[in-house]
């Protein structure tokens, strides 16, 4: 009943991870290297993306429920990021960046085994739930992309490094993650609607939901209006991935936490 | 030599400082309401004066747009200085809610604020005057300057406009009761939020109410404190006939799983009464070593729940079974004599007259015996409006994730 031989899947997607790596760092060296480091980056994920399939088959529901779950589509969404940035963009470090955070979340849930139980309560069976929760997912896996470069950024900035490019990095991913998370945020008020009878309740999540919302509007106006300040456009996008990071892991230990429909326990 | 520019305080135009010394003055003046004047519930005014309040306030932005632009104050108001300050005020409010529970509570500085009721706090509603006005008079300038371009612009702006105000001024045209129908009976009195009797014209009788159950699960429990023993209650199972399950290294075996059964002497047999529990016949083995063999059973309204003692710690317990879906059949009665059958289901609410009509609860004492049921009816008239301005917004959404961030920025930097 625990997520079957969930150790396979997970050992050799770390092998193919791992020789990918490798190939990436020769590909620095000898550039041709980075195609096998793409194609072994690619096996791994499809092995990953099978265990996602046979687990929802053999679960009867969508695996979108529990912290661990989620956990598992965001090691599935990010490489996808990391393929998308690497060919528009050509970004090696990136790719490796969004390979290694998605094997990170797959050894916290190698160490966090779950049981899976099957129950699913009423409120949550409607055709809305697996968009709400997918769009949702993709839109934190491409902010959180948006905040390590903005990360980077900051580092450049004090080597006094700073290359437009990254901040339009940036702007891309925050643009991309943004209108995903506006879209979760609109299904979820729909689905509401549908569910509870009405569509914006404040429910402790919801109001977590519409901070992080908040926090990259300001951001995209902030950068909209001054393109040159880069510096503080970097401070707001960091924030804002904070206050991300509350609405999905921190609302179930605030004093507001015990009336939420949304909180991840059973 | 730089060309640093020394911007003074208020010197036009007005950027950041000015915008938050006005965003954060309009708050305090809207607390110093609050600690004066006793709370009101401040939005709910009905039709048709929501509606005229809204016609005029749309008026009054296209008048103070398309004459006063040139006005310090509404040039300032359509700029995004005043955007980013109102933004980060309301987000700051909206945090507070976040963090405070928005209940009745006994501190006195909370009270005094009116923190715990952030949504209708005069703080909050002056600086979303602030947001609403900016974000009203930035898509009226795009609307006059339509441009291809601007689609992504119009459609989340004017989208997120239109959605807030009808939300806003439509909450007090909402209308939410709940009724309580009972099997064969006709109902048409419902309550309103304050437990008000209101008369519906139309009557609901309940042909049926059913519960349809997930199977119960099985847990191992402190036999002192009665916690949850294992890995804090995430892995409990669902149980099923025949099936093994391991709970650290104890090894649970279900040699019999009965839905419905009823207690004779310290075994349990298959019946079908009311109130008649679920019961398991379960085998408890460390090392392949039988240590216990035994009955456990939930219990209901009417039976015992019975567990299974493993050793002076801990006892295997099953669990109230969860509800997996729950359902009404009910007629519709209308003055006019007609009857109307429908299926309620959550998720799954009917439209009549006006009316949403939801499957909202039922009497969680008895359970799936539960001859009750709960409905819940809401009336929403300014919905449509609301779905108009979600669906724009959904529009914005995909046309900015295509286009993305192409469109050259202006070059003014104009607040450096
Ligand atoms: C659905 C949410 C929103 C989105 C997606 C959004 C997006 C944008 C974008 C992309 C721009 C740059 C202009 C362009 O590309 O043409 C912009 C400009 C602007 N936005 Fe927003 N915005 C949103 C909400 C708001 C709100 C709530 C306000 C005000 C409180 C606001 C005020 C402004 C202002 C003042 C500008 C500058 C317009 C100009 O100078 O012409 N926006 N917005």
């Amino acid at each position: 009943m625990n997520w079957i031989n969930f150790e396979y899947y997970f050992g050799f997607v770390l092998l193919f991870w791992l020789l990918g790596i490798i190939a990436l760092i020769i590909s620095y060296k000898k550039n041709s290297a980075i195609h096998i480091a793409n194609i072994l980056f690619f096996i791994g994920w499809g092995i990953l993306i099978s265990f996602v399939v046979k687990l929802w088959i053999q679960l009867d529901r969508p695996p979108m429920r529990t912290l661990g779950e989620t956990r598992l589509w965001y090691s599935a969404f990010i490489p996808l990021i990391g393929f998308i940035t690497f060919f528009r963009w050509r970004y090696k470090w990136f790719l490796a960046y969004s390979i290694c955070m998605s094997a990170l979340f797959l050894v916290i849930n190698y160490l966090n085994p779950e049981a899976q139980s099957k129950t699913l309560m009423p409120a949550l069976q409607s055709v809305w739930f697996i968009p709400h929760v997918l769009v949702y997912l993709f839109a934190y896996a491409v902010l959180s992309a948006s905040c390590i470069v903005a990360m980077k950024g900051v580092y450049d900035l004090r080597k006094k490094l700073l290359k437009t490019s990254t901040i339009a990095l940036a702007d891309n991913l925050v643009y991309i993650g943004f209108s995903f998370l506006t879209l979760g945020l609109l299904f979820g008020a729909l689905w509401a609607k549908e569910a509870w009878g009405h569509y914006w309740t404040w429910d402790p999540k919801e109001v977590w939901a519409f901070l992080t919302w908040m926090g990259y509007l300001i951001y995209i106006h902030y950068r909209y209006f001054h393109p040159n300040k880069s510096k503080q456009a970097l401070y707001i996008l960091s924030v804002a991935f904070i206050i991300l990071l509350v609405c999905w892991f921190g609302v179930n230990y605030l004093p507001v936490a015990n009336n939420s429909v949304h909180t991840y326990t059973q | 030599m730089t060309k640093q520019k020394q911007h003074n305080l208020w010197e036009t135009p007005w950027g950041y400082v000015e915008s938050f010394i006005i965003g954060i003055g309009l708050m305090i003046a809207g607390f110093a309401i609050e600690i004066s004047a006793s709370s009101i519930s401040a939005l709910t005014i009905k039709f048709p004066y929501n509606l005229i309040i809204l016609l005029s306030y749309c008026a009054l932005l296209f008048v103070a747009y398309k004459w006063f632009s040139n006005v310090q104050l509404i040039r300032w108001l359509s700029k995004v200085p005043a955007a980013i300050s109102s933004i980060t005020l309301v987000t700051i409010m909206v945090l507070i809610m976040g963090i405070i529970p928005q209940a009745p509570s006994d501190n006195n500085f909370v009270n005094l604020l009116g923190l715990n009721h952030i949504t209708t706090n005069w703080a909050f509603l002056l600086i979303l005057l602030v947001f609403l006005t900016n974000l009203g008079l930035v898509t009226i300038k795009r609307l006059l300057q339509f441009k291809a371009s601007n689609l992504g612009f119009i459609l989340n702006h004017l989208g997120l406009f239109i959605a807030l105000t009808a939300g806003l001024l439509g909450s007090g045209d909402l209308q939410r009761l709940t009724i309580e129908t009972r099997e064969s009976q006709p109902s048409w009195i419902a309550l309103d939020e304050h437990n008000h009797q209101v008369e519906l014209p139309f009557a609901f009788y309940l042909n049926d109410f059913e519960i349809e159950n997930y199977a119960p699960k099985l847990a191992l429990v402190d036999n002192e404190t009665g916690k949850l023993h294992f890995n804090e209650g995430k892995n409990l199972y669902l149980i099923e006939k025949g099936n093994s399950y391991e709970f650290g290294d104890f090894q649970i075996e279900v040699k019999d799983y009965l839905e419905s059964s009823g207690r004779i002497g310290d075994k349990y047999a298959a019946v079908n009464e009311i109130g008649s529990p679920p019961a398991a016949l379960v085998v408890v083995s460390q090392q392949n070593k039988t240590l216990v063999e035994g009955w456990i059973s939930c219990g209901s309204f009417r039976a015992q729940p019975q567990s299974l003692k493993i050793n002076d710690q801990i006892s295997l317990v099953m669990t109230i079974p969860e509800a997996k879906k729950f359902s009404s059949d009910v007629s519709i009665l209308t003055k006019e004599g007609e009857k109307i059958n429908t299926l309620l289901e959550v998720n799954k609410p009917y439209k009549h007259e006006g009316w949403k009509i939801y499957q909202f609860s039922y009497d969680d004492t008895l359970g799936k015996w539960s001859n009750i049921s709960i409905l819940e009816l809401v009336k929403d008239p300014w919905l449509p409006y609301i779905y108009i301005g979600i669906f724009m917004m959904i529009g914005g959404a995909i046309y900015m994730f295509w286009i993305g961030n192409k469109k050259l920025k202006p070059d003014n930097d104009e607040l450096d």
